[in-house]
């Protein structure tokens, strides 16, 4: 077949290929145009599903005719000063959402400008442009899309049911409005308004109300305000405590200059941040902020700009990490409030009678022995079940605190994790702070205080190593020979000294003598791997803390135990002072 | 099958075979103890696919026959009987069941088609020697500790048996190692092992024929195959597979060129490194041997724990050195000796120290220095 240039139609057809892939592709790029235009309120209505229709409305600065007529055409914005592709200040800046959309749907824009001018509309119905019109609006744009995708119906086989394109687009206009908490969205899907967001104020009380009514309540009691500069780069935002964690990373939201992005960089940052105070597995909720000057980033890395590229990876992971930890550290051991709310409130009753109980027990030691073994009163199901050890108190170690006397601890009740009261079925230390309760598991808080000893003596003392007898030769690929090789000086720092065996092959000389007798080939070709992916080089350095985190279970006091209130407050005083 | 037997014999029969049956296993017959009855005897056979015993005990058979039952069952109620009791085993042909009755107690126990019980002992040996049990119990006692555990290099984890030219002509020899250190035992080549191939014996088997030369003292009937090796011990015999797969080429890690002598009085030794050790960290356990004349000083710094020295007078000449080891290898290869003094040929504190023991010179020992 002979070489032919593609008609613009079909040129158009397939950049729309790239740019828009769902609904919420175009409905991404409508309100980004209209975030970009300054607007204030921004409404989007679709209908089933964004396939029959997408009307997105906002009150900017709107367009006069003749930038109407070329804003559908290829390569034609407002937005990018020809001359510097590397100052990118709005969101958008190819030029290419309008046409595109316009060559796979019928489009109609209507806009009327800022001024005394009134309204224009133009459509274009699958690539082919109409003339310039009059019409009635408001001030601002309104664009609407009809029938998407009816000029490529294969794209049609690959949507999913109504509901889920309706909970795509509510998800692009979420992330688009919280990096815009002073604009007001409205989403309407369907018959029903699927999203309200009202206008906030225009500092960090108004982006925490926006994040609360995208996130949720729990975020807003639990959210820890993230605030940093350095050379330039600007992060803010806000952080959930490492008790407030989700099975996935769908609430973690990361932006960049405005722009919502994923970034393996940002994740890995917010990972290592957060480190040990989070169980595998889990991810914190946060959103991040960043704000450095557009020559820094370059967001044209990706058509969707899902992703972009710093200049200075280094910068943003410290500044991330910093600010991240600094933030977390202050909060020291406050806890999520939610499941501790809601806890207590199963069992008001109960906590009542145990007040009384404490008040029985103060004034009249004697009479202990015959207080009620099943108060009164007390809450079905969870409530038995707590109140049992304090019913039978021969049984128990609640005596813990009867041994304590109450005004020495005056002190411990200023502190975060109060005054050690109780001790329930030898394992749960309950303990009192000025307006709170405190339950601590005993093991697990002394695992994690063993654990960070034996952490901080791995890193003080150096790793010994053991120099292996006959050299273990694994073959991982010349790739990651190479990537092996170059981070060699790092790796021996770690325990693993590793040197070259022919192109694809290494040979491991020594290694962390901690790790004993262990599948050596393995752990090389994860870390190979995990040098390819560009992640964050973490494998050896866990498998050494998991060998310490193992180590460190065994060596810490163990449930089951009964501790003195000297002993209780001891852990809980240390607990305060171990880093995040 | 019926047939009587004196409970202190098949007491010693059972405990031979019974450790190699595994307590869980997913194909029944596994747990079971195949019983066979036949002329005077009844011979005992147990497996775990990978190894299988069989031990001869005396018996007043009156009807031969054989079955299978539960191993550990049977095991633990013949072990509750009272000494010198006579047990009494019939088969219940109505319900299939194996009737144990001595003195006043009966048991009916479950069994298991004797048709169905695996055999894995078949074929021939073409090799086949005879070695004093004592001579296999010191190869086996001196290598085992080095056997790796690590199931990736599944080759390292057993112990390979194979024929030397050693320095005063050819020899049996047996080679373990982890990666970490290494140890090697050999014996004058016993009659027909010439021209055998080399093999490598599984760990559990290594246990397994440690245990049953523990009680014997006569001489070993060895037989050996490319994949099975059979040990006859008194009336025990136990055939294994082997590991599939190369030994490496150990001789290579054993130093020639190491230069620096260090002679050192092996009781001393060993309480000196055990002492200073115990501020020695859980794993790792690294222990540093600084070398002067004549004088070695054993230190160890657990940053978390304190600090520990203890010097030693030694004969040494040789230029000073300072080089470290895991404290527990060291404690396992001198455990070994049975001389007074241990013997270390150093190098630098990155490559291979042989060590022996003066007292035996049929045993070498390599092990890798720890940086510290």
């Amino acid at each position: 077949m002979p070489v032919r240039q593609l008609s613009a139609k079909t040129i158009n057809r397939i950049a729309a290929g790239e740019v828009i892939e769902r609904p919420a592709s175009v409905v991404k790029e409508l309100v980004e145009n209209a975030v970009d235009a300054g607007a204030t309120e921004i409404e989007v209505v679709t209908a089933s599903g964004g396939l029959s229709l997408i009307r997105v409305t906002d009150n900017g600065h709107g367009m006069a005719p003749q930038d109407l007529s070329l804003s559908v055409e290829r390569h034609a914005t407002s937005k990018l000063k020809e001359e510097d592709l590397f100052d990118i200040r709005s969101l958008g800046f190819r030029g290419e959402a309008l046409p595109s959309i316009g060559s796979v749907a019928r489009l109609e824009i209507t806009s009327r400008p800022i001024g005394p001018g009134s309204a224009n509309s133009i459509r274009v119905d699958q690539g082919t442009k109409s003339d310039i019109r009059p019409a009635a609006s408001n001030q601002g744009t309104t664009i609407e899309v009809r029938d998407l995708f009816c000029a490529t119906p294969a794209r049609l086989k690959f949507l999913k049911s109504e509901r889920a394109e309706n909970m795509a687009v509510k998800d692009v206009v979420k992330r688009l409005a919280m990096a815009h908490p002073t604009i007001g969205f409205t989403v309407q899907t369907g018959e029903r308004i699927g999203l309200k967001l009202p206008r906030e104020a225009p500092d960090t009380k108004g982006l925490l109300q926006r994040l609360g009514h995208i996130m949720g309540r729990e975020f807003l009691d639990d959210a820890l305000e993230i605030a940093g500069e350095r050379d330039g780069v600007r992060i803010m935002g806000f952080a959930g405590l490492p008790t407030l964690h989700r099975g996935d990373s769908t609430q973690q939201f990361l932006f960049v200059n405005g722009r919502p992005v994923k970034d393996k960089l940002l994740i890995g940052c917010v990972r290592a941040a957060y480190g040990d105070t989070i169980p595998r597995g889990r991810y914190p909720l946060l959103a991040l902020f960043l704000d450095l000057e557009p020559r820094d980033v370059d967001v044209n890395v990706h058509p969707a700009k899902a992703e972009v590229r710093f200049k200075d990876t280094g910068l943003i992971r410290s500044l991330v990490i910093g600010s991240l930890r600094s933030a977390l550290q202050q909060a020291g051991h406050k806890a999520s409030s939610r499941g501790g709310v809601q806890t207590l409130q199963t069992f008001q009753s109960v906590v009542a009678t145990n007040a009384q109980a404490v008040q029985a027990q103060s004034n009249h030691p004697q009479s202990f022995a015959k207080y009620p073994r099943s108060p009164a009163g007390m809450s079905p199901g969870l409530g038995e079940a707590m109140q049992a050890p304090f019913a039978q108190f021969d049984a128990t170690s609640a005596d813990a605190s009867a041994n304590a006397p109450f005004k020495h601890d005056q002190q411990s009740l200023q502190k975060p994790l109060g005054a050690a009261r109780a001790q329930l079925h030898e394992t749960y230390i309950v303990a009192q702070t000025t307006d709170s309760v405190v339950i601590v598991d005993q093991h697990a808080a002394h695992e994690r205080l063993v654990y960070e000893r034996m952490k901080k003596a791995l890193q003080n003392g150096g790793i010994a190593t053991q120099c292996l007898l006959i050299p273990a030769i694994v073959e991982v690929g010349a790739d990651a020979a190479d990537a092996l090789c170059e981070k060699e000086d790092e790796l021996r720092e770690l325990g693993l000294a590793l040197d070259r065996f022919g192109t694809a092959t290494i040979a491991v000389r020594e290694i962390p003598a901690l790790l004993g007798d262990t599948d050596i080939e393995g752990l090389v070709k994860d870390l190979a791997a995990e040098l390819l992916s560009e992640g964050p080089n973490l494998v050896l350095k866990e498998r050494l803390e998991a060998v310490a985190s193992r180590m460190a279970c065994h060596g810490s006091v163990r449930a089951g135990r009964r501790l003195t209130p000297q002993e209780m407050n001891a852990l809980l005083r240390e607990m305060e002072q171990t880093p995040l | 099958m019926r047939l009587v037997i004196e409970r202190g014999e098949l007491l010693r029969a059972l405990g031979h075979v019974t450790s190699v049956v595994e307590r869980r296993t997913t194909i029944p017959i596994l747990s079971n103890v195949l019983l066979q009855a036949q002329g005077t005897s009844v011979a005992l056979k147990a497996t775990d696919l990978e190894r299988e015993v069989i031990e001869e005990a005396p018996a007043t058979v009156e009807e031969p026959g054989a079955l299978t039952v539960p191993a550990h069952m049977l095991h633990d109620i013949v072990r509750k009987l009272a000494d010198g009791t006579q047990v009494k085993l019939e088969r219940d042909e109505e319900q299939d069941r194996l009737t144990l009755s001595a003195g006043q107690s009966r048991f009916s126990l479950q069994t298991l088609p004797a048709d169905d019980f695996p055999d894995i002992a078949i074929g021939e040996m073409p090799f086949s020697f005879e070695c004093s049990a004592t001579d296999l119990r010191r190869l086996i006692d001196k290598t085992r500790f080095a056997i790796s555990t690590e199931e990736t290099r599944y080759y390292l984890n057993g112990i390979y048996l194979h024929t030397a030219e050693g320095e005063g002509g050819p020899t049996l020899r047996a080679v373990a190692t982890d990666g970490h250190r290494l140890a090697q035992v050999e014996l004058a080549l016993p009659e027909g092992a010439q021209g055998m191939p080399g093999i490598i014996i599984p760990r559990k088997t290594v246990h397994e024929v440690h245990r049953l030369l523990e009680a014997s003292s006569g001489s070993v009937q060895v037989g050996v195959s490319e994949t099975k090796v059979r040990f006859e011990i008194g009336t025990v015999t136990l055939t294994s597979k082997l590991i599939d797969g190369t030994f490496p080429d150990y001789s290579r890690v054993i130093p020639q060129s190491n230069d620096k002598e260090l002679r050192v009085s092996n009781g001393d030794f060993i309480g000196a490194v055990d002492r200073v050790s115990t501020i020695a960290s859980e794993r790792g356990r690294a222990i540093k041997l600084s070398l002067d004349k004549d004088m070695l000083t054993l230190s160890v710094n657990n940053p978390e724990g304190g600090s520990a020295t203890e010097e030693l007078t030694v004969s040494y000449t040789s230029e000073p050195l300072e080089i470290g080891f895991n404290a527990r290898y060291l404690l396992d290869i001198t455990s070994q000796f049975e001389g007074e003094d241990a013997y270390f040929m150093l190098n630098d504190p990155g490559s291979p120290t042989m060590v022996r023991d003066p007292a035996d010179e049929s045993a070498l020992y390599v092990l890798m220095p720890m940086r510290v």
